[in-house]
């Protein structure tokens, strides 16, 4: 149950936040640029790959496929976005995290870095809670390998 | 592992299956295409992801400019005011470029469109000016860098350099925040790019501040210009009529009128 409203709560985080970057592309690379981490060039291809990486881990996640595999994806990129948020507080950069669009400079006391890494680490509770116990009800997956995981199971044992 | 054990454990796993009808309970299917469930599951966890990077890099080529042959300006530049003017006067089409040289979204603008513009301003469909804007002044550290780009700007138009100046402050963009480059560093880069001696003392004298001023100023309080009552950059306009560049058609959309 718990489970469960992990997996769709952070399906819901996922498409929102792809959807969010995937209609303002220009908005999104001016984000991924504000981290100054990248490369100009890398920045564009982040830019333009990074939205439709979380939709798709949105969808996997809604429909219940793979949930432990993509709670793994998501907490990888979560620890990504925590490492970007802190190297940029770190350095006294002064952005928006760029999150859930948005994005950039903002002005020196209107950061949020606090913020938004609590809110990053909120997500990663739900994927971690979804690495160790990926059943969860409604989910696809539970039609395509029975009853979850290991192909070992089922008939074959007896 | 010969295939005798494995369709002896068919022919257990057929027979467990039947027990299980005979029970009333209906086994679970293997998944499609002989995979087994799990082993499926995880393809299609891979086809999506991968998919979705494919989707994202083709939209990333598609939207950077062919730099393969990136086209060299050969087209006149005339400066009035604040105002710089590339391309033929007798241009049928006028785009109206704002903009602000620590601007993202002008960087953004420029590296997408900069082909398109300067193959279009060499085949004579448009001209171009450029308004020096200064709107970002209070981002880089010390203040000021958009007023002293915007004036190196200027100085390069009358230098004859503007074209490969212009696209080389976008190209090293400084990110907000920073110190931006020195005026010592604006000069070097005019001076790289073949400018006179006048040129260092342009960019130094900064004379151009109060037009760079007014041109803000004017441009920011132009209703056309506007989104929601509110002046940003970059803003383009064709033909006096702000268009949305997230089109990525729009410049040919102004070329055919």
């Amino acid at each position: 149950m718990v489970g469960t409203f992990a997996r769709l709560g952070l399906a819901a985080v996922w498409l929102t936040s792809g959807l969010l970057k995937v209609v303002d592309p220009a908005q999104t690379y001016v984000a991924v640029r504000a981290y100054d981490v990248l490369p100009r060039e890398a920045v564009a291809v982040v830019a333009g790959v990074l939205p439709w990486f979380e939709l798709a881990l949105g969808v996997l996640l809604l429909l219940g496929i793979g949930t432990r595999v993509v709670a793994c994806l998501s907490a990888a990129l979560l620890l990504v976005f925590i490492a970007g948020v802190s190297q940029a507080w770190a350095r006294g950069l002064n952005i928006d995290c760029g999150c859930f669009g948005g994005g950039g400079a903002v002005a020196p006391g209107q950061t949020q870095y606090v913020q938004e890494i609590l809110r990053d680490t909120g997500f990663l509770l739900l994927a971690a809670w979804l690495i160790v116990r990926p059943r969860t009800l409604l989910a696809v997956e539970n039609r395509l390998a029975g009853p979850l995981v290991t192909s070992g199971s089922g008939g074959e044992r007896n | 592992m010969g295939g005798a054990d494995r369709s002896d454990r068919k022919r257990r796993q057929a027979a467990a299956e039947a027990r299980l009808r005979a029970a009333g309970i209906t086994p679970k299917r293997r998944g499609l295409g002989g995979l087994s469930g799990t082993s499926l599951v995880l393809t299609i966890v891979a086809v999506v992801v991968i998919a979705a990077i494919v989707v994202g890099v083709v939209v990333t080529m598609k939207n950077k400019a062919a730099e393969t042959a990136a086209p060299a300006a050969t087209y006149p530049v005339a400066r009035s005011g604040a105002v710089i003017t590339a391309g033929q006067a007798a241009a049928p089409v006028t785009v109206d470029v704002y903009e602000d040289y620590l601007c993202p979204y002008c960087e953004r603008f420029e590296t997408t469109y900069k082909d398109q513009i300067t193959t279009a301003l060499n085949a004579g469909q448009i001209k171009v000016n450029y308004h020096a804007i200064s709107i970002l002044d209070r981002s880089s550290t010390p203040p000021g860098y958009s007023t002293r780009a915007a004036n190196a700007a200027i100085c390069a138009a009358d230098a004859g350099i503007f074209p490969a100046y212009h696209a080389q402050l976008y190209a090293e963009q400084p990110a907000e925040g920073s110190a931006g480059f020195s005026n010592d560093e604006l000069t070097a880069k005019g001076t790289a790019l073949g400018a006179g001696p006048g040129f260092g003392q342009c960019v130094a004298a900064q004379a151009n501040t109060g037009l760079i001023q007014n041109a803000t100023n004017t441009a920011a309080a132009t209703p056309a210009l506007q989104s929601n009552g509110q002046f940003g950059t970059p803003t383009i306009a064709v033909n006096g009529t702000k268009v949305d560049v997230n089109d990525s058609n729009w410049l040919q959309n102004a070329i055919k009128g």
